[in-house]
């Protein structure tokens, strides 16, 4: 009798247990629907293929979709996931992965970039070799957008749907958020490619400029190189953008503008293989003295643009150099002295002439063109225009020429630095221009930079870097620098850094991930900028001593494994569907869709043909 | 107070020789602020309501807790006024037994200490039992409101109910029959059966089934039996009782779930239901991948008590070996021995354990031999200690004296006798073991991260801390409850095993 309470509990439950028992379904039952339909003859082989994939820690999210998709789909998954990019690549490198989760951003905001590197034989990036694939990378390079729609359509074909080299996973936004009650919210650009430009933030309250500092975050203390052809990498890429001009810029959206670039205009001419700048004069180069920022004097000239893009394009010109691919479409920069000249040439697909397109909108005309650029004087008319040859008719060089690695540097200074030579340079001795050692504070810190850009790094260490503005870069324009001080705070974990804005030790923060939105938006003093990038997040087969390497069924059932709405499902919606590397900037109009029946098929083909 | 005749010592003797009294103001504070912390989690901040079926179980905690306070209230009475407690405020216990329906086990176990005049080991083992299977019962009840269940559920609930029963048998027999001095020949039987039913990872039937057989082969010759004396002593802390108990409870859960839960719940993404608040089919909501929480702590259990158990296990049997060689050999044997140990312990484990995974690569194996290197030393280190001092004992010498061989001596003689506290070590060593698995995948050096392991768990669940914050509290609480109650449990064993209380 003590225990009827417990009896009659036990009771309960195992009475309730039994009458819901009748209704319950079990696992059996519910994947018995499908029976019928894997009951015929295909069933023979249910194993699952062994498959390794490949990952940075950083990119867990994504790595936990695709595994939990292929194993869906008849997969026995192994992760390698490693904890940064260096382990990642090392492992790349050694070819321990079946897959690869791969990113790239096409930072120029040009097709041809997002594919020649990544899938042509011998590109920088590229572990392909399909001369199909080559063909079709240099046929669109030399059409037009109208034309090369066409031809990237039939690429994206070969590449993902025919060959299956890679499986597209997304493209990304790109979101920063930012600080509305410090940072003037309309001074806060977003563009498509281009890096932030800091000579246009401002404050709300304009007479802290000069006394306040403005606090970016970014998450890499170690900079690769402070010469702009030495390094194309996001430890760089936004400081490099804002330390040297360049004859060109990409708008928000990806056009070329001669916009805040060191052209005041720029013309391509008939045949699509010669280009032309008008130089500014109003840019001088900025040194560091005693950690601040000071006025060289000297001008920013033809002189200078030429030596820059002559570097770039020379795979010898220093040791180690990052980007010459980039360039290598440039044959020929020379200076115009010869006004005449320009009258003679018509600008492509119009009757204008040179002359005339590079006058537009300016206060003076050309009168006379100089060698000197000392006595380049524009509002007296005196002007430099340089021109620039391509090796075949490619309008899309003008993209490469909006890069950081386009950006001026001065002939004078970096003669003076680079004295080693190139062929036996011993990194133990030289020291080249723009090494990161040279600036960051210690033994070894003697800045000898000289920038053409709004901003110049005055010095770092592994917490911070310190900028001033250039106090030569087109005064009295609407281009001048607003704030005087610019820091950059190395914060390298994400929800650190969010934090770090929300508490107001950082005023922007760039690269806010898709689950932070909602915290951003959350918080009143915060403002949240996005705008879909060139970022792609793809698979990439590996191409050696693996069954992915030589079997396309396999490959092409990891393709269509790969579900796209759930992926957006996970990001609710703040990402797109990609097809490839091109998608942000070709609309091809194919789509990959997931399809389970396929990945059967192919993995059967894939298993008789083992 | 209402008997002048007594002083306030006299009062406060009575009432700290009760164990009923502190168990019933323990049990009603408990339920109180379990009953305010559900209160305040059913009030929704956006709409200003109370979501109804969580505010209804904080009623019922309330009213459970003011029933446990007038008890009290009671029990306090009585033990003033006549020095124990009357027959019908004993009886009120079986009111308070259906806190049980509640999941409510601090007012349950307090119901049933209460319900029994004379109290003892092999009553509160059956009760324990029984609680532990109830309540697995009902926490995997909650798979009903899935799609679907496991092949083996039904089966699987059907066994369950078959062991409560059982159980429940026995408690009735134990109640009944346990105080006598020698024990029915039956109960043979009954022992027989409990020890069956801890196949399911059921401790304390496990336990219970033991102290019977010892007490029939004893045929109340002796005044009882060391394991008698230890859940003697043990099971009159009731902190250390529910340590155990919630320890039996996930071990028990972590057996059962190999047929009544269903993996794909807690591995397989489900992107329809994203990050869903806690609801009758996803109890206690669902990560950012969609996968059912509830069903990962439960998976993520079966790591997290594998893990811990083996990670002191192998340490205490390689630096118990090790320690007890060392102590009994002494001279070089020791020197060499211990040397080397102080190598090892010069070396952080944490460290010696990332480093073993950056080297070895992330997988379970490699997680437990890690865990378990860096802990040998402390071992080796306790057992010497106690070698050292057993082997003087007379025992030891008369055994020499017959000419015993030194195998014989050491593993007969004084390592049984210096075990005691091995055994409370390595039960506050699994705490941290837990905790150091869990560490480690949070820094993403443990299991691969959609193995359900709480570390895992709550590594994701950090994330949205702000926005969703069931993510990273139940796997939280899940870690903190079993360290808890590890410790709580060596607390309780360090005193059981005490000679010096005895």
């Amino acid at each position: 009798m003590k225990n009827k309470g417990k009896i009659a509990a036990v009771l309960l439950l195992s009475l309730s247990i039994m009458l819901s028992g009748c209704k319950v379904t079990t696992k059996n039952e519910v994947s018995e629907v499908p029976a019928p339909t894997e009951g015929t003859e295909t069933a023979a082989d249910n194993s699952a293929v062994d498959i390794e994939l490949l990952g940075m820690s950083a990119n867990e999210a994504d790595l936990n979709i695709v595994r939990d998709q292929l194993s869906k789909n008849g997969f026995n998954v192994k992760l390698n996931i490693q904890a940064d990019y260096g382990t990642f690549k090392a492992q790349q490198d050694a070819g321990n992965y079946d897959i690869a989760l791969s990113s790239w951003t096409t930072v120029t905001g040009n097709p041809d970039y997002a594919v020649r590197s990544l899938f042509k034989t011998g590109g920088d990036y590229s572990i392909l070799a399909d001369s199909e694939i080559d063909a079709l990378i240099d046929e669109a390079a030399a059409q037009t957008p109208e034309q090369f729609k066409e031809t990237y359509k039939k690429f994206e074909e070969q590449l993902v749907f025919e060959k299956a080299y890679i499986a597209p996973l997304y493209n990304s936004l790109k979101a920063q958020a930012f600080n509305q009650e410090v940072l003037n919210k309309d001074s806060v650009r977003i563009s498509k490619s281009r890096s932030l430009p800091w000579e246009e933030l401002d404050f709300n309250d304009t007479s802290k400029r000069a006394s306040e500092a403005l606090v970016l975050q970014s998450t890499m203390p170690t900079l690769t190189s402070l010469d702009p052809i030495k390094g194309n990498d996001g430890s760089i890429n936004i400081i490099n953008t804002n330390m040297y001009v360049r004859l060109v810029n990409l708008t928000d959206d990806d056009k070329i503008t001669s916009e805040g670039s060191l052209s005041l205009n720029h013309a391509i001419a008939e045949g699509n293989s010669e280009y032309y700048f008008i130089l500014r004069d109003d840019i001088n180069f900025a040194q560091i003295k005693d950690k601040l920022a000071v006025d060289t004097g000297e001008r920013v000239g033809a002189d200078d643009v030429i030596f820059s893009l002559n570097r770039a394009k020379d795979k010898n010109s220093v040791p180690d150099h990052r980007t010459y691919t980039l360039h290598e479409h440039i044959q020929n920069v020379e200076l115009v002295t010869d006004v005449a000249t320009l009258e003679s040439i018509k600008v492509s697909g119009s009757s204008e002439t040179v002359k005339a397109a590079l006058e537009k909108g300016l206060d003076s005309k050309i009168s006379s063109l100089v060698a000197d650029k000392t006595q380049a004087d524009n509002a007296g008319g005196k002007y430099q225009v340089v021109k620039l040859t391509t090796t075949t008719p490619f309008p899309q060089v003008l993209n490469y020429l909006a890069h950081q690695s386009a950006g001026i540097v001065s002939k004078k200074q970096v003669e003076a630095i680079n004295t080693y030579d190139v062929a036996t340079f011993d990194v133990n001795k030289d020291i080249p221009y723009g090494d990161q050692n040279t600036v960051t504070e210690g033994s070894q810190y003697n800045n000898t930079l000289y920038t053409s850009g709004p901003y110049i790094l005055s010095y770092k260490n592994d917490y911070e870097a310190i900028f001033y503005k250039n106090p030569g870069y087109m005064k009295g324009t609407e281009h001048e620098p607003r704030i005087n001080n610019i820091k950059i705070r190395f914060i390298k974990d994400a929800d650190s850094s969010l934090s770090a804005l929300r508490s107001g030790e950082i005023h922007l923060y760039y690269g806010v991930s898709e689950t932070k939105y909602d915290v951003v938006k959350g918080d009143s003093k915060l403002a949240l900028q996005t705008i879909p990038s060139n970022a792609v997040s793809y698979l990439l087969f590996n191409t050696k001593n693996r069954p992915v390497a030589e079997s396309a069924d396999l490959r092409k059932a990891v393709l269509y494994s790969i579900n796209q709405d759930e992926i957006l499902a996970y990001y609710a919606g703040n990402k797109f569907k990609a097809t490839s590397t091109l998608s942000p900037l070709v609309q091809t109009g194919l789509e990959l869709k997931a399809d389970s029946a396929k990945v059967k098929e192919f993995l059967n083909a894939y298993k008789a043909s083992k | 107070m209402t008997n002048p005749s007594l002083t306030k010592q006299e009062v406060g003797f009575r009432l700290k020789s009760c164990p009923e009294y502190g168990q019933a103001s323990f049990a009603g504070i408990v339920t109180i602020a379990l009953a305010v912390v559900l209160l305040l989690n059913s009030y929704q901040t956006a709409t200003g309501t109370f979501k109804s079926g969580v505010l209804a179980v904080s009623v019922a905690y309330f009213v459970f807790a003011l029933l446990q306070l007038a008890v009290w209230r009671l029990i306090r009475r009585d033990l003033v006024r006549a020095g124990e407690i009357k027959g019908s405020t004993r009886a009120l216990g079986y009111v308070l037994m259906l806190s049980l329906l509640t999941a409510n086990v601090f007012v349950a176990t307090a119901a049933f200490q209460l319900v029994k005049r004379k109290k003892n080991a092999a009553y509160t083992l059956a009760v324990y039992a029984l609680l532990t299977t109830v309540l697995v019962f009902a926490v995997t009840a909650f798979n009903l409101y899935k799609p679907y269940v496991a092949n083996g559920f039904l089966p699987g609930m059907f066994l369950l109910i078959a062991t409560a029963v059982l159980q429940l048998i026995a408690l009735i027999l134990t109640a009944l029959f346990a105080d006598r001095t020698v024990l029915p020949g039956w109960m043979a039987v009954v022992a027989g059966v409990l020890i069956l039913t801890a196949a399911t990872g059921n401790l304390f039937a496990l336990f219970l089934g033991l102290l019977l057989i010892a007490r029939l082969r004893d045929k109340g010759i002796t005044s009882g039996s060391k394991l008698g004396d230890v859940v003697e002593r043990l099971s009159r802390s009731s902190t250390s009782m529910l340590g155990l108990l919630f320890i039996t409870f996930l071990l028990t859960l972590a057996i059962t779930s190999l047929m009544t839960f269903d993996y794909s719940f807690a591995i397989d993404n489900n992107y329809s239901a994203i990050l869903q608040s806690p609801s009758l089919t996803y109890p206690l909501g669902t990560d950012n991948f969609g996968r059912d929480l509830f069903s990962r702590i439960v998976f993520g259990a079966r790591i997290s008590l594998l893990v811990g158990l083996l990670s002191t296990l192998i340490p205490v049997l390689i630096g118990g070996a090790l320690g007890a060689i060392s102590g009994y050999y002494g001279r070089q044997t020791d020197n060499i021995i211990m040397r080397a140990l102080d190598v090892l312990y010069a070396i952080p484990g944490i460290l010696l354990a990332i480093a073993i995974i950056a080297a070895f690569g992330a997988s379970t194996v490699n997680l437990i031999l890690a865990l378990s290197v860096g802990a040998i030393p402390t071992y080796a280190r306790t057992m010497r200690a106690n070698v050292m001092m057993v082997s003087t004992l007379e025992y030891v010498q008369a055994a020499r004296a017959f000419g015993a061989s030194d195998f014989s001596i050491l593993f007969k003689h004084i390592v049984p006798n210096s075990v005691a506290p091995m055994i409370v070590k390595s039960s506050l060593t699994i705490g941290t073991a837990v905790i150091s698995t869990s560490s480690l995948s949070f820094l993403g050096l443990g299991v691969e991260p959609h193995i359900p392991e709480w570390g895992n768990i709550l590594k994701l669940g950090s994330a949205y801390l702000e926005t969703h914050a069931f993510t990273a509290i139940y796997p939280g609480l899940a870690i903190i409850a079993l360290v808890l109650s590890f410790n709580f449990l060596g607390d309780g064993l360090r005193d059981a095993l005490d000679p010096k209380l005895d």
